[in-house]
């Protein structure tokens, strides 16, 4: 009997938590669906906020985002939830989860393109057709950002930046000793690599670092974007190209072929900071990145103008801007929709732009901003160009105009390409893959010029 | 007595409940996690927002329409290969030297030093290793050309053909050591000692006692040396995720690897599901049969 008395209570703990455990998973449940389920009670001060810009020089960037929040509304009590790792990449598992599971963040950053689409379709976006009315900022952003954001003729996103894909960085105090100017066609920079590769034979002149996949795609995009022109460029990504039977893709590869032997050997090992830093130990000349990259210089003590500089690349058949933009939106069924509303508009606004923009390394999304707010004569140019020529912007394959089941798988096959150069097989490859995940109707949605 | 032999049973199980029910809440979700899985992949989920439509073997049949999938099972089974049989022989060797004090001495600070590799982190050895193996700068190839033995410097993961190999071998380097620990001691039985005593008394050589003797003998450390290092071969993702990232292009890609880009990358959630069911299916194949003998031990 004692026995049993003192068995008795551990089977009744057990059961009583178990029952604890059921009462409190239906009683959050049911909170849940009462959330947001249209109650009159006043909504809390609060921003739940998810961001991948956690490490060094980005890190700052959210920072300065963050200060021209609370200098507008001091009063919303902000709740980040940033992945370690950065690149977006343990972000989106973390993000899909809160998703899946339908408790959402309020609102989280993400590309415009095929990215943003993705959430569009799951939806679990709200448009701001009201919000962009009322801040008038389809006519305050160029055209083809506009587009990039816009899905089914809903804006669903408010862009804060741009980022500049075809760049080309070169060691400036390098090509004044050696009398070269900077590269803006394929045939100048071939000649280029060429007179670096004399006069130091063991430099690589090229840079690069395909770890990450996405870095040797963005060479072949700048060498495309010459061969094909700008409309080639966006019907290739809309799946609109028989690439099989493409003269301009193959002869694109053909030129990445060429500029091999002048392409730092080991890329594979090295992702894209560390391709930049190639450059800076002067093992290399030049490397073709994203406008971050002005900030990763900069880190290592490059001052832009004196050490390094950079040109749109290619400038043939015109000098076109491939671009991505880094947005926020508000969710569907967020627990804080109002407070989400204000930080739109604190995104939209010069005061967020300029200290944040300038500190991660974009463009302002805003055409209003005076160029003169960047302090390096690179991105002055670069967005007074933009300012002049909005028209020139093209959605860039990194952000992307093709769905990203698609562009993950392009970039695997364009890194396999600069390792082991296969034009035919590569041809034949990228052909397969624009028929293998239905580009032409998941690009369908991107509208250019 | 039928009545009190069953308040006998009822007693033992309501002893038994509180221990069992970890277990069944364990076996539910593991099982039950795994059930989802195999739905997910025969559902028609492609994007953020889950789709449980029933789509049959789709998916399955545009994984094997893929030519990434193919060279990731080629791949997995190069590490299958590669990462057990080498580790399982190198380790019986270096136990073995351990056991008959070839390297009396130093044989304490041996065997730590063979165990260390085991204490670390894939993350942390991966990043290490991917330093050593850099071409231009990494300390392989500058100890080679320092010794002037510039031809033997290697590309090691820059090369498709051959950039497998090279995360295969430090597979073998961090999991030998934990392989020559169970190995050692399952020639500790008192059994075994006496056997190998006799032996030596009848003037056998060190070889044929380890090839007669010890081998036939440790069947069971064996066994469980090749399982353990057949599953994490299997599994692997970390020493590729960290050294390659799957590249040059996909040469070096697995399954796992895979299975993370297309399901989190790609938003091809079905897919990924399957390729996870494909490991999992591997996996089963290969822990065959060890449950066979460890049932067969088990009636024996």
């Amino acid at each position: 009997m004692s026995n049993g008395a003192t068995k008795a209570p551990v089977s009744q703990i057990v059961v009583g938590v178990i029952i604890a455990a059921l009462v409190a998973g239906v009683a959050g449940y049911w909170a849940g669906t009462q959330r947001g389920g249209g109650m009159a009670k006043a909504e809390e001060r609060k921003l739940e906020i998810f961001h991948w810009w956690t490490a060094g020089g980005e890190r700052e960037a959210a920072d300065a985002m963050f200060k021209a929040l609370k200098a507008k509304y001091p009063d919303i009590q902000l709740v980040e939830n940033p992945v370690a790792g950065g690149g977006g990449v343990s972000h989106r598992v973390v993000l899909q989860a809160r998703l899946s599971a339908g408790i959402p963040p309020d609102t989280w950053q993400t590309l415009g393109g095929a990215e943003l689409k993705s959430y569009v379709d799951g939806g679990y976006l709200e448009p701001l057709d009201s919000l962009y009315t009322e801040l008038k900022y389809t006519d305050a952003i160029p055209k083809p950002l506009a587009n990039a954001v816009t899905i089914g003729g809903h804006p669903y996103v408010v862009p804060l930046n741009m980022h500049i894909q075809n760049i080309l960085y070169y060691d400036k105090k390098l090509f004044d000793e050696l009398g070269l100017r900077p590269p803006t066609t394929f045939d100048q920079l071939l000649a280029a690599a060429k007179a670096i590769k004399a006069a130091r034979p063991k430099m690589s002149p090229l840079a690069l670092g395909s770890k990450e996949k996405w870095e040797a795609a963005f060479v072949l995009d700048s060498l495309l974007l010459e061969v094909g022109g700008a409309e080639h460029y966006v019907k290739l990504y809309k799946g609109e190209v028989d690439v099989a039977a493409d003269p301009a893709f193959k002869t694109a590869l053909e030129r990445l072929n060429t500029l091999r032997p002048y392409i730092y050997a080991s890329h594979p090992q090295l992702t894209w900071d560390e391709s930049c830093g190639l450059v800076v130990s002067h093992d290399s000349a030049m490397v073709i990145m994203g406008t971050w990259a002005i900030g990763y210089f900069k880190s290592r003590g490059w001052t832009p103008g004196t050490d390094f500089g950079a040109v749109t690349f290619p400038q043939q058949p015109e000098r076109v801007l491939l671009f991505h933009p880094d947005t926020y939106g508000l969710a569907k069924g967020a627990p804080h929709a109002k407070a989400t509303m204000d930080w739109l508009k604190v995104v939209a606004s010069a005061d967020l732009q300029v200290p944040t923009d300038v500190t991660q390394g974009g463009l302002f999304a805003r055409l209003d901003i005076d160029p003169g707010q960047f302090p390096d004569p690179i991105r002055q140019e670069l967005q007074t160009y933009v300012r002049g020529n909005p028209g020139k912007l093209i959605l860039d394959q990194h952000g992307s105009i093709a769905p990203f089941s698609f562009t993950q798988a392009y970039w695997d096959v364009a890194a396999g390409f600069t390792a082991k150069p296969d034009v035919a097989g590569t041809v034949k490859a990228v052909s397969e893959l624009f028929t293998t995940y239905k580009v032409q109707e998941g690009a369908a949605w991107y509208q250019w010029p | 007595m039928s009545t009190s032999s069953h308040a006998v049973r009822f007693a033992r199980v309501r002893e038994a409940a509180p221990f069992a029910l970890p277990l069944l809440v364990f076996l539910l979700v593991l099982y039950g996690m795994l059930a989802w899985t195999v739905y997910t992949s025969l559902s028609d989920w492609q994007g953020t927002a889950p789709n449980y439509t029933f789509a049959g073997l789709k998916w399955y049949r545009f994984m094997v329409g893929l030519d990434r999938f193919w060279v990731d099972l080629d791949n997995n089974l190069r590490w299958l290969v590669l990462g057990v049989v080498p580790t399982t022989v190198l380790a019986l060797c270096v136990a073995y030297l351990l056991e008959i004090g070839a390297v009396r001495g130093i044989e304490a600070y041996l065997r730590t030093l063979v165990l260390y590799p085991a204490a670390m982190s894939f993350v942390v050895t991966g990043t290490i290793w991917s330093w050593m193996y850099q071409a231009d700068r990494g300390v392989l190839n500058t100890l080679l050309r320092a010794a002037g033995l510039e031809r033997l410097t290697s590309g090691y993961t820059t090369d498709p053909a051959t950039a497998t190999y090279w995360l295969i071998l430090i597979f073998v380097w961090q999991y030998l050591g934990l392989a020559v620990l169970i190995l050692q001691a399952s020639f500790r039985s008192v059994e075994l000692q006496e056997m190998v005593e006799s032996a030596t008394l009848d003037g056998a050589s060190r070889l044929r006692i380890l090839i007669a003797v010890l081998i036939p003998n440790i069947r069971g450390g064996i066994l469980v040396v090749v399982s353990l290092l057949l599953i994490s071969a299997l599994k692997v993702f970390d020493i590729v995720y960290v050294v390659t990232f799957g590249g040059p292009g996909y040469a070096t890609d697995v399954l796992a690897l895979f299975q993370f880009i297309a399901t989190y990358q790609q938003h091809l959630v079905a897919l990924g599901s399957g390729l996870a069911v494909v490991i999992f299916a591997l996996a089963f194949i290969i822990i065959i049969p060890y449950t066979i003998y460890a049932l067969q031990r088990w009636f024996e």
